[in-house]
């Protein structure tokens, strides 16, 4: 780990998944910012370069997929990985996850522990793809 | 038939008179004492004309006359199929028994003609009837169905397929099917069923037509039935071929399948929450007291969410079903509508949204089941804080419409706005307004419930008024009940 705590960006439009998850990763000692829809996400994740993104897939304006398209094509933000938090797994496609950064899908109802684990799994390995990312 | 018979007769007569009327005028010829042979041979023929003249026409009369009685006896006996039953002189009887058997088998074949053509004109009519029918039957089917020939001309067509196919019925008839169906598939399709030649078989395919049906604004889905009519020889006749339009059951069933999907999603979004708080409880992760009674409180909320939703959809399919029991009271409109928007307050002001509610002095009453009355207003207030931005106004107001005799209850809101030309199905079960989806969730069901409490239960009308950008008026009204009218106007005197 490095000595800065690994910056997570939360994403839903229900303001209770936003904020357990939130409190979850801050228990754990992550930074953790938050957006209530797809667009919003994008403007802050271009402004705050969060190491992770956790997101919705159905939400207003920008759906979680749509926002994990963006920030694939975002220079800044290219190598980000999102983990998904769906009631609707099913209808993320295999093409889908293979254009974009989506390395977990979670299904609805889920468990904050599960999050968290995962969370620490996609960091590491983060850390193993771009070692100089981690080091910047 | 006596006219055969007669002419036949009158030549054998014919033919026994001149034989005689010759034999005459040589006896006569062989008697003259003239030497000279021109002279002899004058005398001769003038002798015989002479004989021949004065022989022929008493045996002409003669003849004639018993020909005649005996056509009529002939004539009689086989009418009456008593061929003996007057006998003819003995002279004629040869000739009358030649002549009956012949006789009676016409006379047979014209009475089974007869019956024959009679038997014809009674199918001819039933025949007549059951196409009457038939046609009938075809021009009201809602199906357009068109029937074509071994040349692929049509030889039937239904009101439905003229309007469909855009041809006139009574010009229509053999012409090919080039000059009628301006979609080639559909042309295809027929010419296909015709030339695999297996008839009674009948083959569905799914087409989205296209032609002189495309000048219309949207295309449309069709089941198309073709059959084969076979021909005495097992080969194909003709093609029977029925459109029948699905697109609305595709619409339906698609907006079932988001219903679906889309009720999923709502319900395991507060079961999330539910999930979530509960395992950050056990594992410990709540610091104080007031952060665990904080998500003890959530997971109350969540679960009345899950549990409204629920009502919502099991009321809808109880009113569909006529099995919805309403528990009527003297509802006061002005206590529910305050209730509604004191419980919807604090999402509204998340949107800092100005909730309000107006009416007058009266007392507002009709006889309404309380909970469902609270449900209309509930859901109106809240589709409209869903749709209007943020710093808009959302207005509930009451009054007594006199004129309808009812309460009339209005939500109004500065809000997006219903298009034009999705107004009239906003209150259908699981529609959406498409380019709203984006801007908040539902399941498509809260109108819908609306309409069902206001106009089926309590026999009132919704109705709506919108323009795109300046917001939206959903109203309802509720009818006064006698007793209702009774007290108003007993407070107003």
């Amino acid at each position: 780990m490095t000595q800065t705590p690994a910056k997570i960006l939360v994403v839903d439009d229900e303001a209770h998944i936003v904020h357990v998850v939130a409190l979850k990763l801050r228990n754990a000692g992550y930074t953790v910012v938050t957006a209530s829809d797809g667009e919003e996400a994008l403007e802050l994740a271009i402004n705050e370069l969060p190491d992770l993104v956790i997101t919705d897939l159905q939400m207003p304006y920008l759906s979680g997929l749509q926002l994990c398209e963006k920030l694939r094509e975002t220079k800044e933000l290219a190598h980000v990985p999102a983990m998904m938090l769906t009631a609707r797994g099913y209808s993320i496609a295999e093409e889908d996850l293979a254009r974009t950064n989506i390395r977990a899908v979670l299904s609805k109802p889920f468990s904050p522990r599960e999050v968290l684990e995962r969370t620490k799994t996609m960091l590491a390995e983060l850390i193993d793809e771009f070692p100089e990312a981690d080091a910047a | 038939m006596a006219t055969p018979r007669l002419t036949f007769l009158s030549g054998f007569a014919a033919a026994l008179a001149g034989a005689a009327g010759a034999a005459v005028g040589w006896n006569a010829w062989q008697m003259l004492p003239i030497a000279d042979p021109v002279l002899r041979g004058g005398a001769a023929t003038l002798a015989g004309s002479l004989a021949l003249l004065a022989l022929w026409t008493p045996v002409v009369l003669v003849a004639q006359s018993q020909f005649r009685r005996l056509c009529q006896r002939v004539n009689t006996c086989a009418s009456e199929g008593r061929p003996d039953a007057a006998p003819a002189p003995i002279w004629l009887r040869p000739v009358a028994r030649a002549m009956n058997r012949p006789i009676e088998l016409w006379a047979e074949r014209a009475t089974k003609l007869q019956s024959s053509m009679r038997e014809t004109q009674i199918q001819l009519r039933v025949a007549e009837a059951e196409r009457q029918h038939i046609e009938t039957i075809l021009h009201s089917l809602r199906d357009a169905v068109i029937v074509t020939n071994a040349f692929d001309e049509l030889t039937m067509a239904n009101a439905a397929a003229a309007r469909l196919l855009g041809f006139d019925t009574a010009n229509a008839t053999d012409r090919s099917i080039d000059d009628l169906i301006s979609d080639p598939e559909l042309r295809q399709m027929i010419r296909d069923a015709r030339s695999s030649g297996v008839a009674n078989k009948q083959r569905h395919v799914e087409h989205e037509l296209t032609g002189s049906a495309a000048d219309r604004k949207d295309a449309r889905s069709f089941d198309i039935a073709l059959v084969c009519l076979p021909d005495p020889s097992g080969g194909c006749a003709g093609v029977v071929t029925i459109l029948r339009d699905i697109t609305r059951d595709k619409e339906i069933s698609q907006m079932k399948s988001d219903f679906v999907s889309q009720a999923s999603h709502e319900l395991r979004t507060p079961l999330s929450s539910i999930n979530a708080y509960v395992e950050m409880l056990i594992d410990g992760e709540t610091q104080d007291e007031a952060t665990r009674q904080e998500f003890y409180q959530i997971i109350k909320s969540e679960a009345d969410r899950v549990s409204r939703m629920v009502d919502n959809m099991l009321n809808i399919s109880r009113i569909e079903a006529g099995i919805q029991t309403a528990e009527y009271s003297d509802v006061d409109f002005v206590e529910v509508a305050e209730h509604v928007v004191e419980t919807m307050a604090p999402q509204a002001k998340l949107k800092d949204i100005t909730l309000s509610c107006r009416y007058g002095p009266l007392v507002y009453t009709a006889e309404a089941d309380r909970d469902l009355v609270h449900q209309v207003i509930m859901n109106l207030v809240s589709n409209a804080i869903k749709y209007t931005p943020e710093g808009g106004r959302v207005t509930v107001s009451i009054e007594n419409d006199d004129a309808s005799r009812s309460i009339l209850v209005t939500v109004a809101d500065t809000g997006l706005g219903i298009p034009p030309e999705v107004k009239s199905r906003v209150f259908e079960k699981f529609f959406r307004v498409e380019n709203y989806k984006r801007v908040a969730k539902g399941t498509g069901l809260g109108l819908n419930l609306v309409k069902h409490i206001v106009e089926t239960v309590h026999k009132g009308q919704v109705g709506l008024e919108s323009e795109v950008g300046m917001g939206s008026k959903f109203f309802f009204t509720i009818p006064y009940t006698q007793d209702d009218m009774a007290s108003r106007l007993g407070a107003a005197a």
